[in-house]
This record gives C-alpha cells, structure tokens and sequence, in this order.
C-alpha cells in the first residue's frame, strides 16, 4: 500500500467512525434564553444520562430575536441541521407543512390537560410536546402593597395621587381585585418622582421595546377594555374605543414617569432586571419570570417578596394573551426515531417534573402538577388562569399572525415614544392588518 | 499577442472567472428574479414573478425612505468625526507612536471587538439597574438621560460606533503621517513654515488621499450599520432607529416579504453604482494634473 493509499484510508476510517454516533445524535432546537431553556438543558441532561449513545440529545439555540423566521426559513429548505424543533401555538399553521405530526403515548396524555395539548394541534393532528404555556401574570411587591392597604398616611397620598392624575380618589385594593385603573394608581403612587415617599423609583416597568412579544404583553389590557384584532366579519377593528384606552393606558403611565426612561427598548429580560432590582413595585410580565424572581440566590431584593395575580379587570372582563410552546419532529431529520423517541418521554410525567422544577412552565394535569407545587406555586395558578382568563385575539392563530403583532409594534411603539399621533398610528396598523389577514 | 498567449491569458483567467460566477454572479442572478416576483419562506424555490411591483411598493414605502435617509445621516456624520478625531490623534501621538510603536496595538484593541459584542456591552453599561453609567450618574447628579431613548438613541449610536471605529481612521492616517518624507517637512520649515502653517499647507494636502480613503471607508461601513444597532436598540420605537440594513432585515426576516427585501437591497446596490460611477468620474477629471 503506498502512503496516499495509506492516508486516504485512514482518513475514511476516522471519517467513518466520527461521523457514526453524530448521525445518530437527537439535535433539538429550542427557546433560548430564558428559563424553558434552564428547564430543557436539565432535561436532556436527564435523558442523556441513561440513554444509548445513539440516542443522545444534542441542544442547539440561536438568538430570540427573529427566531421564528429564522427556524421558518431553516424549516422551507429542508434543513437537518436539528431534528426536533420548537413551535408555538401562534406560528402552527405557517411550521405545520415542513413538520411530521406526531402520536402521543397514553402516559404522555395523562401528563397533560386537553386544553393544553390542543395548544399543539393544528388541522386535527398533533405536532408537538407542550412544554411552556405562557400568559401573564400582574407581579406585584407584596411588602409594599400590605402596607398600602394598612397604612393610614399612604392611603390618604394614594387618594390624593390618583385624585390628581386619573380624575378621581380611590382607595387601595388587594391587587387580585384590581381594576387597570387601580393598577395606574398604584404605579403613580409608588414612583419616586410622583411621590417622594415612595420606597421604589418606578410604580411599574413597560415593557415598549419595538417587539411582537411586548405586544403579547399589552394585549391583556388591550381585551379587558373590549378590544379585539377584527369581528366575525373579518373587519379589522383595532380602530376601537377599546384599542385606545389600553394603548392611553401605558402611553399615561410612560408620560408620567411611572415606568424607567429606557421603556421603549425594554422586553423581558430588562423588566424583569428593573423589578428584581427592587426599584419597581409591580409588572406586568410573563408567568414564566416567577421562577427567576423568586429566587434567594439570584434576586435577592425581592424574593420571597412577590405577589401574582391574574392581570386586572377591565371594562369587558378579566383577560391574559395565552400561547402554548412546544417540540415537534422536522420533516426533513434524519434521525425521526431517536427524535420520537426523545418526546416520547419528555411527555411523561417524571420528565415534566424534571423539566418544571429547572424552571419550565409546563401546564400539567392535577395530579402531575401536585409534585411540583411546592416548589413551583406558580404552576398551580398557571392552570387556573389559563382556563379562567385566557384568550387569543380573532385572527392571532392566522399564517402571518407574528407579522400582524410586528405591524402592531412599529405602530404602537411610535405611538407610546411620541412619534405619531394615535390616530395615525391605528390608522396604520388597520391598513396593513387588512392586507395581512385578508383571506 | 498570438492566439496561443490569448489561450493561456484566457486558460488561467478562467478560475477566477468560474469562482466570480459561482459566488457573485449567481446570487446576483438570483436577487434579480426574487427582486421581481412574490417571495416568501413557504414559496422559495417558486417564486411568483410579478414585474417591477416589489421596487414599487419600496419607493412608495416611508419606511424605505427613512431607513435611507437614518443610514446617509448615520453613516455622514460618523464617518466625519471619526476621520477628524483619528487625525488629531495621528498628529498628536505621533511622536509618542514613534517612541513607542507598540502603543498602536493597544488603540486597534476596540476594532478587534464583534460589533455585536460592543452594542451588547453598551447595552448593560448603559441600563438603569445594572449599568455603570447611569448609576455614578444618579449618584453624582441625581438624573441620567434615557441613553437609548428616543432623544438620545441616535446620539448614543454615533459615540458608540466612533469609539469602536475610531482606531481604524487613527491606523491609516498615522501610516499617511509617517510617509511624508522628513526632507519635505525640512524644506517647508526653511521656507519659514511652523506649527499650524506646516500641517496645513505641507502636511495635510499630503495626507488628502489617505484621509478621503479613510472617509469613504468609514461611510460604507457606517452607512451599512446593522450589528451593534441591532443589539443595542433594535429598529426603535416606530423603526425610529431603522438603518437601511435593518429594513431590509425586517421585510426579510421580520415580515417575511423577500421580494420587498431583496427590491430594497437591489435600489441600494444601484444607488452605490452610481456613488461609485460619480467618483470615478472625477478622478479621472483630476488624474492629468
């Protein structure tokens, strides 16, 4: 054999046997930098620590930002760079063509509510594990609001404030019998600027950043006034009396410095840096920021000091936007048994607790969720509220619902920074919603 | 030239041209009929042609105009502090640099940062509750502006991009400093020129070419700002903040109309071939002097 000879066949060789356990690798694609993420990595560390070589779980992320797009774009050209990928109840129908459904286990069914694995179903079939279920919670500092109610000389400044800023004097409430009216009240009262009492800089932190995800946010007040993306006919009518007061509602709050200057580039992870700091008395945030939040080691200001309630009541009811996250097989893997396999038992009961305890939010039937309430409360009313409050806007499951809640955004945001008028911006949002929800 | 030296010229050309084809002249083939038809993620490998309505709808688009328009003034102004500021610098440490060259190394250190890293970096420095500056401002003034607000974003992305990009204009200018022969310098000074009179009438006419490469240089890169705009602010409250390349982000990524994007970025390539086609015609005006 001559020396080519003998390099080429090594180099086969090598080729060969590194490239045998990669093929057989499960690579998942998931939600990255924030605690579903925390809950997968623990996850499939569990699994890994028991499962073949071959079926080994491989986590991938990439950023947040335009992640839909980009796992769209990844998913249309056939890509087998992952095998299991994320989904999320408002992008089903656009990921649906490029997935494989998938067939649930009976234990895997047990794990989860009805209304929480249809979260995952799209034409009848099922396309994912779900994994999150997000929704909002009205976080609140629970110290500070006990003393509200019982302090005499804080009563009477929190007539006064809301006196002089909202038109009338009201009276402190528990925050779970909050109206959006009290809650501004209670974010002027508790701002250092307003009133020079106040223990926290800011009443309350908005999350403005031109974001889709901030407008899943300001949607809970948007419904609570009556307002809604378009009617049975499939008129637009964010153009409502509804639309305004909630977007009024932040646009007051922000004017008034009730929220930091920084609003506008504000998403998740800064509010969350501004309430955990101690320097905000309440947020309206993602249920998913509880975990984090609360705890000792990585929050110390506030832990152990929150309270959540579903968010306020408005004229038209009590409301949060509801979206489930979930896993599901591409179409295009290479390695679908490994990666069925992998669901398989990440739908089970041990798995979820695992899963929740690393800071999942999973929405879990009763007797599953019951291992986990100790250590996640949180979870217990996550259920709860889903089924009481939850809604999803009229046309917000539609192919380019994400653009529609980008469109809302641009517009809104310019809005709430002063940029545009309020008529100009809904005008705006109506025109290109009519054109992107057109059937 | 025989044929057979026209073979060989053409023989060894033709890897360079494939690779030229292969590289640019196909994607650019591509955006052409993506630029011309309707195009999203689900119909990629179909696109729909539908004529010139893509460039239509970017023309007609505010959004278009303002990107450009955010780019041009983005890209002008930084492009000019920098030129300025890496000047004085090239002036004023010269003879520390020529003392000390290794001192160089340490200014290129903010160039060799991703620019992603940079806007991600201001962007912790810069937030109320876990930033520097904002907390030694509070604590010494009792206020701070909103640095990436509204009023300030801009303002905040100009200092940011000419402290990481400052050291490269500082780089080519010292290198065009260094150049001009000490004997022109010494004729000038027995001529009576000193100080300011030498820099201006010897030393900076010298340094014009290397100063309008440092220029042009600076506006490309600047004009085209996407990373550290991106991670930093984002496209702003109402696309406040939206660079061209950000629009064309957006209408890819975000909004998922490729045709619109790819119509977009085709406009801008056509405006730089003009840039382009303006310079080159008045540097041939010059080249007889």
């Amino acid at each position: 054999m001559t020396r080519l000879q003998t390099l080429l066949t090594s180099a086969a060789v090598l080729a060969v046997l590194g490239a045998g356990p990669a093929l057989a690798e499960v690579t998942v694609l998931g939600w990255p930098g924030g605690p579903e993420e925390a809950g997968l990595r623990k996850a499939a560390e569990t699994y890994n620590a028991t499962a073949s070589d071959a079926d080994k779980v491989k986590l991938i992320f990439f950023n947040r930002d335009g992640f839909f797009d980009k796992l769209a774009a990844d998913l249309a050209a056939g890509s087998t760079e992952f095998d299991i990928n994320l989904l999320a109840t408002y992008a089903l129908g656009r990921y649906a063509p490029f997935m494989d459904p998938i067939t649930l286990p009976e234990a895997d069914k047990a794990t989860f509510p009805e209304k929480v694995l249809a979260t995952m179903q799209y034409d009848g079939k099922q396309y994912g594990i779900p994994t999150d279920l997000s929704l909002h919670f009205m976080y609140y500092r629970s110290d500070l609001i006990d003393k509200l109610k019982s302090d005499a000389s804080w009563k009477a400044k929190y007539g006064e404030i809301s006196k002089k800023y909202l038109g009338k004097a009201l009276e402190p409430k528990d925050p779970d019998a909050w109206t959006w009216e009290d809650w501004m009240a209670t974010a002027l009262f508790f701002t250092k600027s307003i009133n020079s009492d106040s223990p926290t800089r800011y009443g309350t932190v908005l999350q403005m950043k031109n974001l889709l995800f901030n407008m899943m946010v300001w949607h809970s007040a948007a419904r609570a006034q009556g307002g809604d993306w378009m009617n049975d006919k499939g008129e637009i009518t964010v153009d409502s009396p509804a639309y305004r007061a909630a977007l009024d509602i932040y646009k007051k709050l922000y004017d008034a410095g009730t929220s930091p200057k920084d609003s506008t580039t504000y998403e998740f992870a800064e509010a969350n840096a501004a309430f955990g700091a101690g320097q905000a008395a309440t947020m309206l945030q993602w249920n998913a920021a509880f975990g984090d939040l609360d705890n000792k080691d990585k929050t110390p200001a506030v832990a152990g000091k929150i309270g959540t309630v579903a968010p306020p009541a408005g004229p038209a009811g009590r409301f949060t936007h509801i979206h489930g996250l979930g896993l599901g097989i591409n179409k295009a893997s290479k390695n679908k048994e490994g990666a069925a396999k992998f669901l398989n038992w990440l739908g089970t009961p041990d798995a979820m607790e695992v899963y929740a305890k690393a800071g999942g939010s999973p929405a879990l039937s009763d007797a599953v969720v019951a291992k986990v309430s100790a250590e996640r409360p949180d979870l217990v009313k996550l259920g709860q509220y889903a089924g009481a409050y939850g809604f999803v806007m009229h046309g917000g499951t539609a192919a380019k619902a994400l653009q529609v809640y980008e469109l809302q955004a641009k517009e809104f945001t310019a809005y709430w920074s002063g940029d545009k008028s309020l008529d100009a911006a809904l005008a705006a949002a109506k025109t290109g919603m009519a054109e992107l929800l057109k059937p | 030239m025989s044929r057979t030296s026209r073979f060989e010229g053409r023989l060894l050309l033709a890897p360079l041209t494939a690779f030229l084809l292969a590289l640019l002249g196909f994607p650019l083939l591509l955006d052409v009929v993506y630029s011309v038809s309707r195009v999203g993620f689900e119909n990629i490998r179909a696109p729909e042609l539908t004529g010139l309505a893509n460039y239509a709808k970017a023309i007609a688009d505010p959004g278009f105009w303002s990107a450009a328009w955010f780019s041009l003034r983005f890209g002008l102004i930084v492009a000019v502090i920098q030129v300025v500021v890496g000047l004085m610098l090239a002036v004023f440490l010269a003879p520390l640099f020529a003392r000390r060259p290794w001192l160089i190394a340490f200014m290129m250190l903010p160039m060799m940062v991703a620019p992603a890293l940079v806007g991600l970096m201001y962007r912790l420095i810069l937030h109320e509750f876990v930033g520097a500056v904002p907390y030694y401002l509070l604590e010494i003034y009792g206020d701070f502006p909103a640095f990436l607000g509204r009023d300030w974003a801009f303002t905040t992305l100009v200092v940011v991009e000419t402290l990481q990009w400052t050291p490269f204009a500082l780089l080519i200018l010292h290198s065009s400093y260094a150049a001009i022969s000490p004997d022109v310098r010494e004729a000038a000074a027995l001529d009576g020129a000193r100080g300011r009179r030498l820099f201006v009438y010897i030393d900076l006419p010298l340094m014009l070419p290397a100063i309008g490469i440092t220029f042009f240089i600076r506006f490309i890169d600047s004009f085209r700002v996407f990373d550290n705009l991106y991670t930093l602010v984002g496209p702003g409250a109402g696309g406040s903040t939206t660079s061209m390349s950000i629009y064309i982000y957006q209408a890819f990524f975000k909004v998922g109309d490729i045709g619109l994007a790819v119509a977009a970025s085709m406009l801008l390539l056509a405006a730089s071939f003009v840039v382009l086609w303006l310079i080159n015609r008045l540097t041939a005006r010059k080249a007889p002097l």
